[in-house]
């Protein structure tokens, strides 16, 4: 099913806003001299109920900085987030997972389950479903050690799914996967929307981007360049990395 | 507070994998030929020598666990940027850091006793009867190297886990040696000096309090009422070195 | 080929220089009799753990120091410092004290035996066996006129500490004896016989015999100030003993 047969507002201020972001700055110290480098320099988002977003942008654009401080891994130098949703309701992917290799694929669901202090029944029963949705009940009992990529991308997911989150913040999901493994992901991405889940997810892969976002926003230098829906951005362009490369070399 | 236990349990699972258990066996054997070598030099007195260096080993052993083992165990996880995955749940900070300290304490625990467990075997085999107070003395090492780990554990927050690691040690060192200290507040002859070597011994924990081992080898009669004092004191430095670490790793970004 | 060669080679010298050195390493150095040791002050402020775990590793180094000079040089410049350390550090390790004493009458040294020996009484003061040796040692090796008071002496006291075994007070009092102490000779033989078995009582007997007077009359009023040593039944079992129980 296309973007474009999604019954999606043109302006996301209508619906419920799942994630708000103003003005958002963040500068770092580096270096024996704490030299100040300013990583975000006023982004401004704002993130619909319901939708699936994609951040955009180049390598140091300042895409998974503002997903970390919207988790609360770092802190915000000015500017203000507004999340409608309690730490309970939120899961998160972060680039290049790694996990507790010496545990297994079950007990590191396991393990995630009881941080979110879900009863045992609840628990065990969600461990399971999402041990299929991924696809790795057969390495359900095999150390993570032992994991491929795309199996700890995988498990990645799931972790990020076992408190059956509202607003699901994937950081770059597709990365490592082969094409099976993409397609994988790419619907549970889709059963996530359906449920009305909201998704934030980063990506490079602009093809899956257009697949399955509502909306994008394409970052560069700390700042939103550009920020609407994605048949918007075909529409100007007729491929959306024609229309990325424009709105970063502009 | 499950969710304390859930990371303490973790790590539990964590450092018990680590091969930790190897120090155990290593003690263990250690003991076994120490006991026919000092049966051999120490004319008669083997019994004495075995329990006296063999809890010099116990704490040197567990000391070496605590120290290293504490360094990383904070690091490790950002190092490794599990903190992501922890931190984007509902994990407050300080949750985390008093879990993975109990979660540690728990496999000290393990491998200072199970050494404990050895030397009294050990001893008991060279000296013909059980000497209980050993096992007392091990239960206090414990302690001491609980005091060392929460410590180690802070020092990690602000700085690498090598430099953590030299600091418990030194930490270790000088709560051994808090006696000397404290003659230095009453014999310097400089206000500086003497105002120096309070703060000193009032910051570094009194760990030669809590220890046992002239008692056990007869040199000194141990006072049960006073060592659950210090006990209680121990654990009140704890409770604030963990404080300490959870407000300083609060204000850490990753 | 030629490069894991040269390291195999490299490996089997390296190997062998340091086995063929460290195993000719006791014929090459000789023990030194003069060796350093610090003075036990250095250590008195550490904590009590600390000094014994000094003490017992300078024990084990002053064991192979007595033995190997024993065998070697008879010479001993370090053996009074070393035992001074030992027993400074740790005063109720006993078998210091005990073996050190007699190591250093092989150091030629029993002024230093004897002052160690006093210095573990002081330390250990309810335990007979310091006495005792101090009594033995004041008998064997002094060189003094009054040696057989002096150990009578310590004979008596080790016979007053608990535990001390039966033949304590009869060396106490068979050494009160030689020395012409005949006072304190009867009231320790009256004590010998007053708790001993039947071996200490014919002993006690032997030797009243001999102090006391030969006339019955003499003898009771002699034994009159033992009279509260004793129980009654004793006592007059004494008198049956020495033959004055009629008077």
């Amino acid at each position: 099913m296309s973007v474009l047969e999604w019954e999606v507002p043109m302006v996301a201020t209508e619906l419920p806003q799942a994630l708000t972001i103003r003005d958002l700055r963040k500068v770092v110290t580096t270096g024996f001299w704490a030299r100040r480098v300013e990583i975000l320099r006023g982004v401004d988002l704002t993130v619909a109920e319901g939708e699936v977003f994609g951040l955009l942008g180049p390598n140091g654009a300042g895409k998974t900085t503002t997903l970390k401080i919207v988790l609360g891994l770092m802190r915000p130098t000015s500017g203000t987030v507004g999340l409608t949703l309690p730490r309970e309701q939120i899961g998160y992917l972060p680039e290049n997972p790694y996990f507790y290799d010496y545990l297994t694929g079950e007990e590191f669901l396991r393990f995630s389950g009881r941080l979110f202090e879900l009863p045992a029944e609840v628990r065990e029963a969600r461990v399971r479903d999402l041990l299929n949705e991924v696809g790795l009940q057969e390495a359900a009992g095999v150390h993570l050690r032992k994991y491929s990529k795309g199996m700890l991308q995988r498990i990645g997911i799931a972790q990020a799914l076992v408190n059956d989150p509202s607003l699901v913040l994937l950081d770059e999901p597709m990365t490592g996967l082969d094409p099976i493994g993409r397609v994988e992901v790419k619907s549970i991405i889709e059963g996530l929307r359906r449920r009305g889940k909201t998704v934030l997810f980063n990506s490079h892969i602009l093809a899956d981007v257009a697949e399955l976002c509502t909306r994008i926003a394409i970052m560069k230098a700390g700042v939103v360049m550009w920020e609407g829906p994605v048949e918007t951005a075909l529409a100007q362009s007729g491929d959306l990395e024609r229309f990325f490369v424009q709105q970063v070399t502009a | 507070m499950s969710r304390v236990f859930t990371i303490a349990l973790n790590t539990f699972k964590e450092t018990i994998r680590d091969r930790i258990l190897g120090v155990i066996v290593l003690f263990a054997l250690a003991m076994i030929v120490g006991s026919v070598w000092l049966g051999a030099i120490s004319l008669g007195q083997a019994g004495r020598m075995m329990q006296d260096f063999g809890l010099v080993a116990v704490t040197l052993f567990g000391l070496v666990v605590a120290v290293f083992v504490g360094a990383s165990l904070v690091r490790k996880e950002i190092d490794k940027r599990t903190v992501f995955v922890l931190f984007s749940k509902p994990l407050g900070r300080s949750e985390f850091i008093v879990g993975k300290f109990l979660g540690l304490c728990a496999t000290l625990f393990v491998v200072t006793m199970g050494m404990g467990v050895f030397l009294f075997l050990a001893v008991w085999y060279v000296g013909k009867s059980p000497a209980p107070d050993l096992l007392l003395a091990c239960l206090l090492i414990y302690v001491q190297l609980v005091v060392v780990v929460a410590v180690t554990v802070l020092f990690s927050t602000v700085t690498s886990p090598t430099l953590a690691s030299v600091l418990g040690v030194c930490v270790f060192i000088a709560g051994q040696l808090s006696s000397n200290v404290l003659s230095l507040t009453r014999l310097g002859h400089s206000p500086l000096v003497k105002a120096a070597s309070w703060v000193v011994f009032v910051a570094v924990p009194n760990l030669s309090a809590v220890d046992i081992k002239a008692a056990v080898v007869g040199e000194q009669v141990s006072r049960p009422a006073a060592l659950g004092l210090w006990v209680g004191y121990l654990a009140a430095y704890c409770v604030v070195v963990l404080l300490l670490a959870s407000f300083v790793f609060k204000r850490k970004e990753f | 080929m030629r490069r894991p060669l040269a390291l195999a080679a490299l490996l089997v010298v390296c190997a062998a220089a340091v086995l063929v050195y460290q195993s000719t390493r006791p014929q090459a150095s000789g023990a030194d009799a003069r060796i350093f040791v610090p003075s036990p002050r250095f250590y008195l402020d550490l904590s009590p753990s600390f000094r014994t775990s000094i003490a017992d590793a300078y024990w084990l180094q002053t064991i192979q120091y007595y033995g190997e000079h024993l065998r070697s040089d008879g010479r001993f410049d370090s053996l009074w410092p070393m035992l001074d350390l030992v027993t400074t550090l740790s005063p109720h390790f006993k078998q210091a004290y005990f073996t050190g004493a007699f190591a250093l009458i092989d150091a030629a040294r029993p002024d230093l035996s004897y002052g160690l020996l006093r210095r573990g009484f002081e330390a250990n003061p309810a335990d007979w066996h310091f006495p005792a040796y101090l009594g033995f040692f004041a008998y064997r090796f002094a060189n003094n006129k009054d040696k057989d008071r002096i150990a009578a002496r310590w004979y008596a006291k080790a016979a007053a500490l608990p535990g001390r075994p039966a033949y304590i007070p009869r060396l106490a009092a068979a050494l009160l004896t030689r020395s012409g102490a005949r006072d304190k000779a009867i009231a320790m033989w009256s004590g010998v016989y007053a708790e001993g078995d039947k071996y200490s009582r014919e002993k006690a007997v032997k030797a009243l015999s001999r102090l006391l007077a030969t006339d019955p009359q003499q003898r009771a009023k002699e034994l009159a100030s033992v009279q509260t040593m004793m129980s009654p039944e004793v006592f007059f079992q004494l008198l049956e003993d020495l033959g004055v129980g009629s008077v």
